[in-house]
């Protein structure tokens, strides 16, 4: 192994187990904020450090410190304690390596070598994703049955059978899928995606099967215990369901599992269904081949993209009220310093590639591959917004109308795309 | 007299309604609609920014309680105990004592409200035949940290004063 194996690794591994949590307070802000907006209210805006409240980022920080300086409570009635504090971790750690065999920018070539950008260099793909997706309801059941409380175990109970009921039409989605793509793993996957199709339009997953797209995001919302599917801990009935005797941080863990498993499965909708990494309409090759001008059009793309945010920024960074030397202004101003200097910095590194860089070199992969990974958490961003928006918008489903919603209708519109995909398959040879 | 039914046409059975996603899409455009709007530019929110803004209190607001006095500075309240037994929380101590000045024959010694017991129903004010005691302070906000300071006193309650102007508080009695 040279240094720069080693390096990669670390790079590879530190990326895929780093970004889920650091995209945490993405999700967390974007919650509060989408939730508020959608019913007209304002979302998170005093917590802030010296008046800097960074768009409801320093909320999370005070949040997260309460939960952190709670007193955590084991509760005398709790018989297996063991299994009570390996609850979350098993929640949290199985979340977190649901994202490993995700790729997230396209093989780097460096040095004649290439490099797999998963954090798991491995073949196993999508069938990875269904495995520890399924252990993770184990965190939920075990934390539902060794709480001792009526609530947690029912919570545990529904969430149990509701993982049952929704893998088999995920998976049933993910086999005509996978006759379509001919390979299980993620990294193929997405390559397939980026060929067009008739010149113009982009082979995602959501064009060739819409059907298969639709049973799949809804299989995973219900993975994630997520509205309209977050009968686990229906607060209305349940109280606060599996993890109603948990508090301070043991809660956090869950909670963060939770929005982790969350980053991972939009991770997984959007390699599956939209195309992954791929920039639409320009594969890896193109944008290695073509380096400079590609270069050229984010220099001009970036400050003009800063300069309509900037205007944003000051639209909407100020107080609503009468207020003499407007604080909130000057804090808009910081912000938009801040992000030119950002900005300043990338562009003088796209001068530089501009000015020396050669295509087919290792800078040129290097950019490409930066700006496929931006593009893939651009698009997890999206589909992370469509998880919100759908929470904010469609009430819970009533217990009896989410299984028969599976077993009824997802099951057997899942069986019948297989079928359809096969015949379509067969017939085109 | 019979009981007026009125049928409402009930929805869901059509074909576009049962596949339920169309619904849903159509759900998730009016809110993707006011979360468009409110990002766009922020002071489309529909939210007053207390506690820089604060809301316009009408004049028959119940807010806390004052005790009022005569010109002279002296009290009004006779200690007839009216307000504290038709107080439905028991919130009200009363100390009668005997008044020297020669206006009434009692006055409290003490007049206590514990506020945090009080259900701010305005019953006090209603029994209260000598109109000694208002509601009309306009303060609708009060927080403390320990119990014995939710208890306000005489002295606390006859210093505070009235939020409104007479009339526009006797314009407010008339609605009732």
């Amino acid at each position: 192994m040279t240094n720069l194996d080693i390096i990669m690794v670390i790079v590879r591994v530190s990326i895929s187990a780093f970004v889920p949590l650091c995209f945490l307070a993405v999700c967390v802000t974007m919650e509060r904020r989408v939730a508020g907006f959608i019913q007209d209210r304002s979302g998170p805006n005093r917590a802030g450090i010296c008046g800097i409240r960074a768009g409801g980022l320093v909320q999370n920080l005070a949040d997260g410190l309460k939960l952190a300086f709670k007193e955590d409570i084991i509760s005398e009635h709790v018989e297996h304690k063991f299994l009570y504090v390996l609850a979350p971790i098993i929640s949290m750690a199985a979340a977190i390596i649901s994202f490993a065999l995700v790729p997230f920018a396209d093989t780097l070539v460096l040095d004649g070598k290439s490099y797999v950008m998963q954090g798991i260099p491995w073949d196993t793909g999508i069938l990875w994703f269904l495995a520890i997706t399924g252990f993770s309801v184990y965190g939920i059941i075990l934390a539902g049955w060794s709480s001792t409380n009526k609530y947690s175990l029912l919570g545990a109970l529904r969430s149990a059978s509701q993982v049952i009921s929704y893998e088999i039409p995920m998976g049933l989605a993910v086999i005509s899928l996978l006759i379509v793509y001919g390979s299980i793993n993620l990294s193929d996957i997405a390559r397939f995606q980026g060929q067009t199709w008739l010149g113009f339009i982009p082979m995602w997953g959501i064009l060739l099967q819409p059907l298969a797209a639709v049973i799949f995001i809804v299989a995973a919302f219900a993975e994630c215990n997520r509205t309209p599917f977050d009968l686990a801990e229906g607060e209305s009935e349940l109280v606060a369901g599996f993890h109603l005797e948990y508090s301070a941080m043991k809660f956090a863990v869950f909670f963060m599992g939770e929005y982790v498993a969350m980053f991972a499965s939009s991770a997984v909708i959007v390699t599956l269904f939209f195309g992954g990494y791929n920039i639409p309409f320009f594969d890896t090759d193109f944008l290695i081949r073509n380096i400079k001008p590609v270069a050229f059009v984010l220099l001009v793309i970036l400050p003009v993209f800063m300069f309509y945010f900037a205007k944003w920024i000051r639209r909407n960074n100020r107080s609503q009220y009468l207020r003499e030397n407007d604080p909130r202004k000057a804090e808009a101003t910081i912000y938009i310093r801040c992000f030119w200097i950002l900005i300043a910095i990338i562009e003088v590194f796209l001068l530089a590639i501009l000015a020396f860089a050669q295509p087919d070199t290792a800078a040129a992969h290097l950019l490409v591959a930066l700006m496929q990974i931006c593009t893939f958490l651009i698009k997890v961003t999206l589909m992370l917004f469509v998880y919100v928006w759908v929470r904010w918008t469609i009430p819970r489903f009533r217990y009896d109308q989410l299984q028969m919603l599976g077993w009824q209708k997802l099951l057997p519109l899942a069986l019948l795309n297989i079928f359809v995909t096969g015949a379509i398959v067969v017939a085109l040879g | 007299m019979a009981a007026k039914v009125k049928q409402l046409p009930s929805r869901g059975g059509t074909p576009a309604e049962k596949v339920y996603l169309i619904e849903i899409f159509k759900g998730m455009a009016i809110t993707l609609k006011h979360f468009l709007r409110n990002l766009w530019d922020n002071s489309n929110l529909y939210v007053r920014h207390y506690p820089e803004v604060q809301p316009d209190i009408p004049a028959r607001w119940r807010g806390r309680h004052r005790l009022l006095t005569h010109p002279d500075g002296t009290p009004k309240c006779v200690a007839c105990f009216m307000c504290q037994t038709n107080c439905p929380a028991d919130c009200i101590m009363i100390k009668a004592g005997t008044r020297i000045d020669g206006v009434t024959e009692k006055m409290p010694v003490s007049f206590t409200i514990d506020l945090a017991e009080c259900i701010y129903c305005g019953y006090c004010v209603e029994a209260c035949p000598e109109d000694a005691i208002r509601m009309d302070t306009g303060i609708y906000a009060f927080t403390s940290s320990n119990r014995e300071e939710m208890k306000i006193g005489m002295t606390e309650m006859l210093s505070l004063k009235g939020g409104f102007p007479e009339e526009e508080y006797q314009k407010g009695l008339e609605g009732e």
